[in-house]
C-alpha cells in the first residue's frame, strides 16, 4: 500500500518499520528504498535520513536524543537539562508539587499555568508521518480523539474507527479513556490511534 | 654547548614555567633544551585523546604527575555521536598504571571509563590525589567505592556532568575514618541517595574543604547540619532546594548560610522553594559566581536574589530571567563577567517566556566587563548584534543560539550576516563564536575577514555553498576547532583547504555534503590526518561513491589511525580502502 504525502513516495505499511518520524533531518540526498515487495521506492524529499534503530518507534523512548522535534541535537541542550525540562514540564507549577509555597500569591517554581506545553507524538496506525499536538490545549478526551481522527484526514463517516491508546510513564500502552482527564495529561508519553476491530 | 647553564638550574628555572604553550617552546630551543624540558614535566594536556598515545607521551615524558585528556567531540553533549564511538580511557590507564606510579591527578573530559579503569588508578597510584570526570561515562557508583576505600591522599573528586550507573548511595561510606585530605568534592550528578550520616562525618573530619557539590537527593533541611560542620566552604552546591514551609527550617538555614564567610560560589537549587531564596541573602554580596540554571523560579524572586549579588561576576541561569531581570542585572551587578542563560522550554514552538534580544543589549551595555556569553533565545535582530559589538569589544566567547532554525532577522526578515559581521569585526579578541538563525555565505566571509584570534567556531543550519567553508578554512589564523552541522558545505571547500587540517585539532561535520570519495581523497592527500566517516547506514561502499556521508570527524595525529572503532566508523586511508574492497 502506497501512500503519497507531501509530494513523496513512501512505502506504506508501518508495521514493516518504515516509519517518517524515525527519518531525522539530514543530508541532502536521495535513498533508494526497497519495500518487502523489492519496489525500488525513491525518496525523492531531500533532507531525509533513515534511522534504523528505531524501525518501530520502541527504541524511541530509551534513544537519548529525546528531541521532541524531529530534530536530533537541537536545539544544542545537554542530556541533563532535557532531562529537568521535561521534569518541569509534567509539574504544571514548574516547581515542586508537593511543597506548599507561601506568601505574595507566588507560584511554586517556573512555567506559568496557561503558558504550560505538553507536546506529545501522535502516531495513527497505518499512517507513515507522525504528529504532534499540545495536549494542554484540550479539555476532554472526545475533543482530543475528534480532532485527531481529523487532523490525520479520517473521518467516521466513513466507517474508519479508531481507538486511542496511550504510552504512560512506565512505559506501559493504555487505552485512553479509564483515568481522568487530568491525571491522563499528567502521564502520558505518546498516542497513538489504532483501529477499532469490534466495529 | 660550552656556555650553558647547568642542567639543575635549566630544571628550577624551567619549573617556574606552568603553560604548555611556554613548556612546548622551550623545548623547541635546542636537544638539550628538550632533554630538559622532558624529564621535569609533570603536567600534561591532551585535547584529543587520539592525537597521540600512552606509549609516545610516556616515551617522552617520564615523570609525569597530572594528566587531562579529552575525548568525544563537543557534538557528543547532543547525541550527536552515536553509542560506542570510542575515548576509552582504560588504554591510558593501563600503561600509566605501569609507567607512572607517582601520578597523582587525573582529569578527563567526555571519555568512558569503566569501574575497572576506576579500580585500576584506586590500586595503581599511591599518591593519588585529583580525579576529575566531566560529563564521562561508562562507570557505577562501585567503581567510586574503589576510589574511596584506597586513596588515601585523595584531595578532589570531581564528577561533573558524568552519566554515572547510579547502583548506590553507599559507595560513599567506603572512605575511612582515616581520609581527612578533601578539599573539593562534587557529586551532584548522582541520583542515588548518600547516606547522609556517612556524608556529614566525611565533611566534618575534612578541615580542608574548600568545595562541596552535592546531589539532589539531599533535603534542603539537612543542609545546615552540613554547612554548620563546613563553614570555610569557599564553594557550595545544594541539592533540592525545597521543604515544606516552616519557620525553623528557614531561620536554621539563614543561620547556616550566614557562617559562610568564605563563600563565593553557589549552585543546585533543583525544585526550587521560592520561600527559601532569602535564607541566601546574608552571602549574596560576597558571591562572585551563581548558577541557577537549574532553578525553575521567576521574577520577582528570582530577580530580587540576582540584584543583591553586587559582586557577581558569572551568572547561569534560565531565561525565566526574562529581559526585565537581565535589565536588573545590568544594574546591579558591574563586575558581570560570563552570563549563560539557558532555556526552560526548548522544546515548546511559542516563547513561554519574555526573553528577548532586549535582555542580552541591556547586559552588553550595563556590564563593562562582560566578555563571555551563551545565550538562547527566540528572535533576534541585526541591530541589536551591532549594539552588543559596539558595546562590548572586549567579548571573548560568544555563543548564541536562536531557538528556531533559520530565524532571521524579526525587523528586516534577512539574514543575521551583518549583525555576526559586527560581532566580529569589532571583538577583536574573540576566541569562540556559535551561530545561528538565518545566516548566508557572507557571514562566513566576515568571520574569515575578521576573526583572527578565533580558536571555535560552531555552527548549524547555515550557509549556501562551499564558499562558505572555504572562507572560514581560509580565512581563520587561528582556528582550531571546527564543528558543522545540516550546512550545505561539499568537497571542494574541503579538499581545497586540506592542508589547514593540520594546523587544527579537529573538524566534524554532520549532515553536510562531504562524498565518500573526497573523504578517501582527503585520507591519501593528509597522511597525518585521521579521516573518520561515521554512517550507520552501513558501509560507505555500498552506496555510490558520490553520496555524501552521514558524518565526519577529521583529527590530526602522531598516533595513526585508532583500531578501537566500533562497526559505524570507518577509517579512510589505505589501509581501509583495502578492507572495505
Amino acid at each position: 500500500m502506497m501512500e503519497l504525502q507531501l509530494g513523496l513516495a513512501l512505502c506504506g505499511n508501518s508495521a514493516k518499520g518504515y516509519n517518517l518520524d524515525d527519518f531525522k533531518i539530514g543530508s541532502f540526498e536521495i535513498l533508494d528504498v526497497q519495500d518487502e515487495n523489492n519496489v525500488q521506492v525513491l525518496q525523492t524529499l531531500p533532507l531525509l535520513v533513515w534511522d534504523k534503530d528505531d524501525a518501530d518507534g520502541h527504541n524511541e523512548s530509551q534513544r537519548k536524543d529525546g528531541d521532541e522535534n524531529g530534530m536530533v541535537g537541537w536545539p544544542p541542550v545537554n542530556a541533563l537539562r532535557k532531562k529537568l525540562c521535561h521534569q518541569s514540564r509534567h509539574r504544571p507549577y514548574g516547581g515542586v508539587m508537593n511543597y506548599v509555597t507561601v506568601k505574595n500569591g507566588g507560584v511554586g517554581g517556573g512555567g506559568r499555568g496557561s503558558n504550560c506545553y505538553k507536546y506529545v507524538k501522535v502516531k495513527m496506525e497505518g499512517i507513515g508521518i507522525a504528529r504532534k499536538i499540545d495536549l494542554s490545549s484540550f479539555q476532554s478526551y472526545g475533543t482530543l480523539t475528534d480532532t485527531l481522527i481529523s487532523m490525520f484526514g479520517k473521518s467516521r463517516e466513513n466507517g474508519d474507527v479508531y481507538k486511542l491508546t496511550y504510552q504512560d510513564k512506565e512505559g506501559d500502552w493504555l487505552l485512553a479513556g479509564d483515568v481522568p482527564w487530568r491525571t491522563f495529561v499528567g502521564s502520558v508519553q505518546r498516542l497513538k490511534l489504532i483501529r477499532d476491530e469490534d466495529y | 654547548m660550552a656556555y650553558s647553564f647547568p642542567e639543575e638550574v635549566l630544571e628550577h628555572v624551567f619549573s617556574f614555567l606552568s603553560y604548555d604553550k611556554d613548556r612546548n617552546a622551550v623545548s623547541l630551543v635546542c636537544k638539550s633544551w628538550y632533554e630538559i624540558e622532558r624529564w621535569c614535566r609533570r603536567k600534561i594536556f591532551i585535547g584529543n585523546c587520539y592525537a597521540v598515545n600512552p606509549r609516545i607521551m610516556i616515551r617522552r615524558f617520564p615523570e609525569v604527575r597530572s594528566i587531562e585528556l579529552k575525548g568525544k567531540p563537543h557534538f557528543a553533549d547532543f547525541n550527536l555521536v552515536p553509542e560506542g564511538w570510542g575515548a576509552y580511557v582504560y588504554p591510558w590507564i593501563l600503561a600509566m598504571s605501569k609507567s607512572y606510579p607517582l601520578l597523582e591527578e587525573i582529569k578527563l573530559k567526555r571519555m568512558v571509563i569503566t569501574d575497572e579503569s576506576l579500580e585500576l588508578i584506586a590500586k595503581s597510584f599511591k599518591n593519588f590525589k585529583v580525579l576529575v570526570l566531566s560529563s564521562c561515562d561508562g562507570f557505577t557508583t562501585d567503581g567510586l567505592a574503589a576510589i574511596a576505600a584506597n586513596c588515601r591522599n585523595l584531595r578532589e573528586l570531581d564528577l561533573g556532568e558524568s552519566e554515572v550507573e547510579d547502583l548506590s548511595g553507599h559507595w560513599l561510606s567506603h572512605f575511612p575514618d582515616s581520609c581527612t585530605s578533601l578539599v573539593s568534592l562534587n557529586i551532584a550528578c548522582l541520583v542515588s541517595e548518600v547516606s547522609f550520616l556517612a556524608l556529614e562525618r566525611l565533611v566534618a573530619r575534612s578541615p580542608n574543604l574548600r568545595t562541596l557539590r552535592i546531589n539532589r537527593a539531599v533535603p534542603l533541611e539537612k543542609l545546615p547540619y552540613l554547612l554548620r560542620r563546613t563553614s570555610q566552604l569557599v564553594e557550595f552546591g545544594t541539592g533540592a532546594y525545597s521543604a515544606d514551609v516552616r519557620s525553623d527550617y528557614f531561620s536554621n538555614l539563614t543561620e547556616a548560610f550566614s557562617g559562610c564567610k568564605q563563600l563565593k560560589c553557589l549552585s543546585g537549587f533543583w525544585d526550587v522553594v521560592p520561600a527559601y531564596l532569602p535564607a541566601i541573602y546574608p552571602v549574596c554580596s560576597r558571591l562572585t559566581s551563581l548558577n541557577l540554571s537549574y532553578a525553575t523560579c521567576q521574577n520577582p524572586e528570582l530577580g530580587k536574589l540576582i540584584s543583591q549579588c553586587h559582586n557577581l561576576q558569572r551568572l547561569w541561569v534560565l531565561d525565566y530571567i526574562e529581559d526585565f531581570g537581565l535589565e536588573e542585572l545590568a544594574a546591579n551587578c558591574k563586575d558581570l563577567q560570563e552570563l549563560r542563560v539557558f532555556p526552560s522550554d526548548p522544546f515548546a514552538a511559542e516563547p513561554n517566556v519574555t526573553l528577548t534580544e532586549q535582555g542580552l543589549v541591556a547586559v552588553s551595555d550595563g556590564c563593562p566587563k562582560l566578555q563571555s556569553v551563551l545565550y538562547f533565545c527566540r528572535q533576534m535582530t541585526n541591530a541589536a548584534l551591532f549594539t552588543i559589538a559596539r558595546n562590548r569589544p572586549n567579548m571573548i566567547r560568544f555563543r548564541l543560539c536562536i531557538i528556531e532554525l533559520r530565524t532571521p532577522d524579526y525587523l528586516t526578515l534577512g539574514p543575521l550576516d551583518a549583525g555576526f559581521g559586527a560581532i566580529v569585526e569589532n571583538c577583536k579578541e574573540l576566541r569562540r563564536l556559535s551561530l545561528s538563525g538565518l545566516l548566508t555565505d557572507r557571514v562566513f566571509e566576515y568571520i574569515g575577514t575578521h576573526a583572527k584570534k578565533l580558536e571555535m567556531l560552531s555552527i548549524a543550519f547555515a550557509g549556501d555553498s562551499d564558499l562558505g567553508l572555504h572562507h572560514v578554512l581560509s580565512g581563520c589564523e587561528s582556528l582550531r576547532k571546527l564543528e558543522i552541522r545540516d550546512c550545505p558545505f561539499g568537497d571542494k571547500a574541503l579538499l581545497s583547504n586540506a592542508a589547514k587540517l593540520e594546523t587544527m585539532r579537529s573538524l566534524w561535520m554532520s549532515s553536510c555534503s562531504i562524498s565518500f570519495e573526497a573523504c578517501k581523497m582527503l585520507a591519501q592527500k593528509m597522511p597525518r590526518l585521521n579521516v573518520e566517516v561515521i554512517d550507520e547506514r552501513g558501509p560507505p561502499d555500498t552506496r555510490p561513491e558520490s553520496c555524501p556521508v552521514e558524518k565526519l570527524y577529521i583529527y590530526r595525529s602522531v598516533a595513526g589511525r585508532r583500531f578501537d572503532t566500533p562497526g559505524y566508523v570507518w577509517t579512510m586511508g589505505e589501509e581501509a580502502a583495502v578492507r572495505l574492497s
